[in-house]
């Protein structure tokens, strides 16, 4: 039996793992979509290219600093270059917990990228890739995952709404913070302009293909298909999406008089990021609250960042910033005794305020670390490099051209082109 | 000679003549132009002009660096703004235009030419329009300014022109924003060499294996020595005659070494492409069928103009508020 127990969940988290990764295809959809046609050759092929290197370095250091033992306050220090070798005793192959770990280590480095959008340099991806990858995800990863200090006061963090979301999200506000608006996007008096995505059904499709990997990011962080808990995971996770999506046109309607496509995209995002720390720990009830604030929450925060003139194409700062702090503390709100498999339950459980603390603590130091250190990380990389932001004229003609020599849309773009001469 | 036809003909006779030195083929291009002015203001009548005018040309022309086939980029501006002046230089801009396609310079891509009202203006539209682009800001006005910096008057008055850039030069002085703007509208090079440096060359087409002359050799040289004479105030608009001015400033001795070597040379290697038949041939040399030496000449050029373009850049960047 417990032979079968070890295939089963095995094969689950393989599953898991596959869905995470396919997720890497969303976030493509995603970002071409919220961007405009000159550049989608370019996310496309760099984000293939990050989630490659993303896997080299997790690979060369980055599972060895999370789960190695020998720790340290900042990370473990074996289990570098991982030879695929099985841990006796666990309750999977060890070699199926690591794909499935890396798949997360490069869901955190394609949204941290997400703020470079439209205007970093090639090679400024390939560097911060690297250097994300080695000093700012598995900190944190070890801190809540990897029995570190977080763990040790019982942060609760089911699938990562701090761990990957907001660790991303952070690096982004640094990234969008030192490279400055897009050409365009601001003017003189400090208004902002639309520079409208070129395709509302790829970024649709993105976050249908997200939703579903989603399955495989919540449901799979079981992994284990004891008492198939998973389904309840699964469960809590789809209805937050649903909410946050509801939320987020209900709301767009409201205020803008019409709803908002980008922003209906952007609750069905944001109530998945914010039930990933939450979705095992509470109530089915719970889950449809948690995802319809954050439907709201998500519409409110991209305006906030565009008001303070950071201009974030892709909304990583709001859908996995924003979404990733509400999520983790909702668990301090709705985490049951029943369900609080780490840490305490929550204030309306009679918890009290212990949880709360412990989940803004983790909020704070988290994200602060991740910012503070992907802000030294980039202000040198500028230092060094001569600049991580490509040319105005290469801006304008279109980070396809520029740092590839072809378009992603050849026909059209070569049609653009000659109009603009005649 | 009264027409385009025989502009055209005594062109085609006599161009071939000057083809071993860059300055008097720039000499004879401005002879064949200045000719087409003639017959163009003839051909609309109402000669001479109702107010005193200049006629400027500007890109490669502007700069005294024409090959053999070199497309249009000229302007005006004249004395008294009415109606009746105003269409008058209309009509003899289009005309211009015109004559000079109908002589062998194909039309401006950019529209930079008399035929277009950005370009044909009285002397007062011209302040205010100077003035827009300086306050404006924008990647295009930014790089209108850079293409009115290299205008050299053909006919007519000069100090029209050199009043505006006496403008240009000291609004710069005064916001030095407008520097960095300058700088980093002419940040990007074309990258011809490649990681272990070799030169990369175009991949397909009809210039395969060739190296683009124009944006990997002559425009680091050209924006580079364009942006130390806005801040230098510079009116001269070739970029030798930049170079020698420059020279004289003690503080680019060091960014400027070897600097007018390579330029020459690498005018010389454009001349050399002689077998042209559109203004693109101009731009491309066909790097397989030079010798080694030549190989390593103008490999030598080519490194020599990124490295004063990197060198200038950065040294505007140091100075400037905004470096990215």
């Amino acid at each position: 039996m417990e032979d079968v127990m070890y295939l089963m969940n095995s094969l689950w988290t393989m599953i898991a793992a596959i869905l995470v990764i396919f997720m890497i295809g969303g976030f493509i959809l995603l970002e071409a979509g919220s961007t405009r046609m000159k550049n989608a050759g370019h996310v496309a092929g760099k984000t293939i290219f990050t989630f490659g290197l993303a896997s080299m370095v997790f690979w060369a250091v980055g599972y060895g600093f999370i789960f190695g033992g020998d720790a340290n306050f900042f990370v473990g220090m074996t289990d570098f270059f991982y030879s695929g070798e099985i841990m006796e005793g666990a309750g999977l192959a060890t070699t199926v917990f690591f794909v499935f770990q890396l798949a997360f280590a490069g869901i955190a480095v394609t949204i941290a990228l997400g703020g470079f959008a439209e205007r970093a340099k090639l090679s400024a991806y390939v560097i911060f890739t690297i250097l994300f990858g080695i000093i700012v995800y598995p900190v944190i990863a070890h801190w809540v995952w990897g029995g570190g200090w977080l763990a040790e006061h019982g942060k609760q963090d089911f699938a990562g709404s701090t761990v990957v979301h907001l660790t991303g999200a952070m690096a982004a506000l640094a990234a969008t913070i030192i490279l400055k608006p897009r050409i365009g996007k601001f003017n003189k008096d400090g208004s902002a302009n639309n520079l409208a995505g070129h395709n509302q059904v790829y970024t649709a499709l993105g976050v249908l293909i997200l939703w579903v990997g989603w399955f495989g990011f919540n449901a799979g962080s079981t992994v284990s298909v004891d008492a198939a808990f998973f389904g309840y995971v699964a469960l809590n996770t789809t209805l937050a999406a649903g909410a946050g999506a509801v939320a987020a046109t209900l709301i767009s309607w409201v205020v803008l008089g019409k709803s908002d496509i980008p922003t209906i995209l952007n609750g069905a995002l944001a109530g998945l990021v914010a039930i990933t720390a939450s979705c095992a720990f509470v109530d089915v009830w719970a889950s449809v609250v948690i995802g319809l604030i954050a439907g709201v929450l998500v519409f409110y925060s991209a305006r906030f960042f565009e008001k303070r003139k950071v201009d974030d194409p892709i909304y990583a700062l709001s859908v996995h910033g924003a979404a990733g702090v509400w999520g983790t503390l909702s668990t301090g709100f709705f985490a049951t005794p029943e369900l609080a498999s780490v840490g305490k339950p929550g204030l309306f459980y009679g918890g009290g305020w212990d949880q709360l603390g412990v989940q803004l603590m983790g909020v704070v130091s988290c994200g602060l670390f991740a910012f503070v250190v992907s802000y030294a990380i980039l202000f040198i990389m500028k230092k060094v490099m001569g600049g991580i932001r490509v040319t105005e004229e290469e801006e304008l003609m279109g980070l396809d051209m520029s740092e590839h020599g072809n378009y992603g849309y050849p026909e059209q773009m070569i049609l653009e082109e000659s109009k603009s001469l005649n | 000679m009264e027409t385009y036809e025989s502009i055209r003909v005594w062109k085609e006779l006599n161009i071939a003549n000057f083809l071993d030195d860059i300055v008097s083929l720039n000499d004879f291009h401005d002879q064949v132009m200045l000719k087409v002015l003639e017959v163009a203001s003839k051909k609309i009548g109402a000669s001479p002009a109702p107010c005193d005018f200049s006629w400027f040309i500007t890109g490669s022309g502007g700069r005294l660096e024409q090959s053999l086939i070199s497309d249009q980029d000229h302007g005006i501006a004249y004395e008294i703004a009415n109606d009746e002046n105003d269409l008058y230089f209309k009509v003899l801009g289009t005309e211009i235009s015109y004559g000079l396609y109908e002589v062998g310079y194909p039309y401006c891509e950019g529209k930079v030419m008399s035929s277009n009202p950005l370009w044909c203006k009285s002397n007062i539209d011209w302040d205010t329009q100077l003035a827009f682009w300086v306050d404006d800001e924008s990647w295009e006005s930014i790089r209108y300014l850079q293409i009115f910096y290299d205008a050299r008057v053909l006919y007519g008055n000069v100090e029209f022109i050199q009043r505006l850039k006496t403008y240009v030069h000291e609004y710069q002085l005064q916001h030095p924003i407008l520097l960095s703007r300058f700088t980093a509208n002419v940040e990007y090079v074309k990258n011809v060499i490649g990681p272990v440096g070799q030169l990369l060359v175009e991949r397909q087409g009809l210039y395969k294996g060739c190296v683009n002359l124009k944006y990997a050799g002559f425009l680091p040289y050209v924006n580079a020595i364009r942006l130390l004479s806005i801040k230098e105030g510079i009116v001269d608009t070739s970029t030798l005659d930049r170079m020698a001015h420059l020279n004289r400033i003690k503080e680019y001795e060091g960014i400027l070494k070897d600097t007018e070597r390579n330029f020459k040379d690498l005018l010389v290697f454009r001349l050399s492409l002689s077998q042209v038949e559109s203004y693109a041939d101009t731009h491309y040399l066909q790097v397989e069928k030079l010798t080694k030496t030549e190989q390593k000449d103008i490999k030598r050029i080519i490194k020599g103009g990124i490295k004063l373009h990197r060198e200038v850049i950065a040294m505007m960047k140091k100075g400037g508020p905004n470096g990215i």
